[in-house]
C-alpha cells in the first residue's frame, strides 16, 4: 500500500491540489464564506506592501506634479495674470453696462407709469454742486430736443429741480437743493401745504409755509402739489426731518431729505409736457361743466 | 522552500499589481501578473514543488482577486498541467515566448474562471461575453509585462542556487 502511494504520489499530489481546490470552489460557490484565520493572515502580509507601493507611487507623482511639471508653469502664469487684468476690466465694464441698463430700466417704468407726459431722456455732462455760486447740473439736451427753461427734471425716485438756462445742445438745471429753489408740496398723508426750498448744499433743503396747525410729522412723503405751475403733481421730493413745532409763531420748521441724491445722477428726464392741475379735475367738476 | 518563494513573490507581485492598477488607470483595464508565475513554475519547476507553487499561487489569486474560494487555486494547477504536458513539446526558453505563453495562461484561468462561475452562479449574476473584450486586453497586457516577472522569478531561483563543491566554471 505504502509502495503503492510512493510510487504515484506525485499523481495523488496533483490530484489532490487539483480537485480539493474544486470542491472547496463547488462547496462555496453558491454560499460564500468569510475569510479564514490563514487569508486573513496573508492579507495582514500583503497590506504594507500596497501600502507602501501606494506611497512611493504617490510620492513620485507628487513630486512630479509638483516640481517637475512645473517647468514653463512661470510662463503660464504670466500670460494667465495678463488675460486676468482683461478679463477683470471686461468684467468692469460689463458692470457698469448692467448698472447702467437697470438705471434706465427704471428710469423707462418711470415714464411708461403717465403716458400723458412727454419726456425727454439727457444725460448729465456737468456738476455744479459747490457751496459757492448755485447748484447746478448740466445736460447734455438742449433747445433743439425741444427743451426749454423752466421745465422740471426728474427721476425715478422724485424732482431732481428744473431747468434754468437752455443753449442748443445742453441745458442747466438748478436742482432742489439750491437755496433759490422753492417747489410747491403736498404732505402725501395729510394733504397738507408747504414749500420745499433749498439750503445750498446737496444733502439738505427746508421746509418752508407750513402752518403750525397742520398735522404733520417726521418721516411724512413730500409730493409736488402742482400748485407752483412748474411740476406736475404727485412727484417725490422727500422726507420730512427734525421736526421744529415752537409753542408760537404762525408756521412749523423742519428739515427735507431729498428723495433724490443729485451727487449720483447720471441720466435724468426732462419733463416737457405734461397735465395741468385743470386737467385732472373729474369731469362733473370742471370748469366747463360747473358753469 | 522554493514553492513558499514562489507564493510570497505572487503576493508581491499581487500587491504590486493592485497597487499598480489603483494609480494607472484606476481599474479601466485589468492584469494577471501571477498567472506568469505559474507559467515559470510549470516550465522551469519539478512535478512536486511547482505544482505546489502553483496552487500556492492560485490560492494568492483567490486571495487577492476576491474570487470564490478554490476557483484559481484550481485554475492554477490546471493551468501548471497544462503547461507541463505542453512544453514537452513546445520548447520555450526565450522572453517572447514566455510573454505569449503567460499571455495564454491569463486567457485561460480568466476564461476558465468565466465558464466555472457561470456555471455556478445564478442566470441573472453569470457573467457574460460582454467581458471578453477585457479579457484579451487582460491576457496581452499580462503577456508583456511578463518579462520583468521572469527576471524577478529568476532572481527568486538564484536565491536557491547552490555551488556544487569542486565543479569548475
Amino acid at each position: 500500500m505504502f509502495a503503492l502511494l510512493k510510487r504515484y504520489r506525485e499523481l495523488i499530489l496533483v490530484a489532490v491540489l487539483l480537485l480539493v481546490p474544486l470542491g472547496v470552489f463547488f462547496a462555496h460557490a453558491k454560499a460564500p464564506s468569510d475569510r479564514s484565520r490563514l487569508d486573513r493572515a496573508v492579507v495582514w502580509l500583503a497590506t504594507p506592501l500596497e501600502k507602501g507601493i501606494g506611497w512611493t507611487i504617490g510620492g513620485v507623482m507628487r513630486g512630479w506634479s509638483g516640481y517637475v511639471a512645473l517647468r514653463g508653469a512661470h510662463d503660464r502664469a504670466e500670460k494667465l495674470a495678463v488675460r486676468v487684468q482683461a478679463l477683470e476690466l471686461e468684467r468692469q465694464q460689463l458692470l457698469a453696462e448692467r448698472t447702467e441698463a437697470e438705471r434706465l430700466r427704471k428710469l423707462l417704468a418711470f415714464a411708461q407709469e403717465s403716458p400723458e407726459r412727454r419726456y425727454v431722456g439727457a444725460r448729465v455732462i456737468g456738476v455744479r454742486l459747490g457751496t459757492a455760486g448755485r447748484q447746478l447740473l448740466t445736460v447734455d439736451r438742449g433747445a433743439d430736443d425741444g427743451i426749454a427753461r423752466m421745465m422740471p427734471v426728474v427721476v425715478a425716485d422724485g424732482v431732481v429741480g428744473h431747468v434754468t438756462s437752455v443753449s442748443a445742445s445742453s441745458a442747466d438745471v438748478l436742482v432742489l437743493t439750491d437755496s433759490t429753489s422753492s417747489i410747491a408740496v403736498r404732505v402725501d398723508r395729510t394733504r397738507a401745504r408747504a414749500n420745499v426750498r433749498g439750503l445750498g448744499k446737496p444733502d439738505g433743503a427746508k421746509l418752508e409755509y407750513a402752518l403750525r396747525t397742520e398735522d404733520m410729522i417726521e418721516g411724512d412723503v413730500l409730493v409736488t402739489s402742482g400748485t407752483d405751475g412748474v411740476f406736475p403733481r404727485g412727484l417725490p421730493v422727500g422726507k420730512v426731518t427734525q421736526l421744529n413745532r415752537t409753542g408760537h409763531g404762525l408756521f412749523q420748521d423742519a428739515r427735507v431729505i431729498p428723495a433724490v441724491d443729485v451727487t449720483r445722477l447720471e441720466e435724468v428726464l426732462v419733463v416737457t409736457a405734461w397735465e395741468r392741475s385743470g386737467d385732472l379735475l373729474p369731469a362733473a367738476l370742471a370748469p366747463e361743466a360747473i358753469k | 522552500m522554493k514553492p513558499v518563494a514562489h507564493v510570497l513573490f505572487a503576493l508581491a507581485l499581487a500587491g504590486v499589481q493592485a497597487a499598480l492598477l489603483r494609480w494607472l488607470g484606476g481599474g479601466s483595464f485589468s492584469l494577471a501578473l501571477p498567472a506568469a508565475c505559474v507559467i515559470y513554475v510549470a516550465l522551469h519547476g519539478g512535478n512536486v514543488d511547482g505544482s505546489i507553487s502553483a496552487a500556492g499561487v492560485g490560492y494568492v489569486m483567490d486571495l487577492m482577486g476576491g474570487s470564490p474560494k478554490g476557483l484559481m487555486t484550481f485554475l492554477a494547477v490546471a493551468l501548471f498541467l497544462a503547461v507541463r504536458a505542453t512544453s514537452a513539446a513546445v520548447d520555450v526558453r526565450s522572453r517572447s515566448g514566455f510573454a505569449a505563453l503567460s499571455g495564454l495562461g491569463a486567457l485561460f484561468l480568466s476564461v476558465g474562471a468565466l465558464l466555472l462561475t457561470r456555471y455556478t452562479a445564478p442566470p441573472e449574476a453569470a457573467p457574460g461575453a460582454i467581458l471578453l473584450p477585457r479579457i484579451l486586453g487582460e491576457a496581452v497586457l499580462t503577456g508583456a509585462l511578463s518579462p520583468i516577472v521572469l527576471a524577478g522569478l529568476r532572481r527568486v531561483d538564484g536565491l536557491f542556487h547552490r555551488e556544487e563543491a569542486g565543479l569548475l566554471r
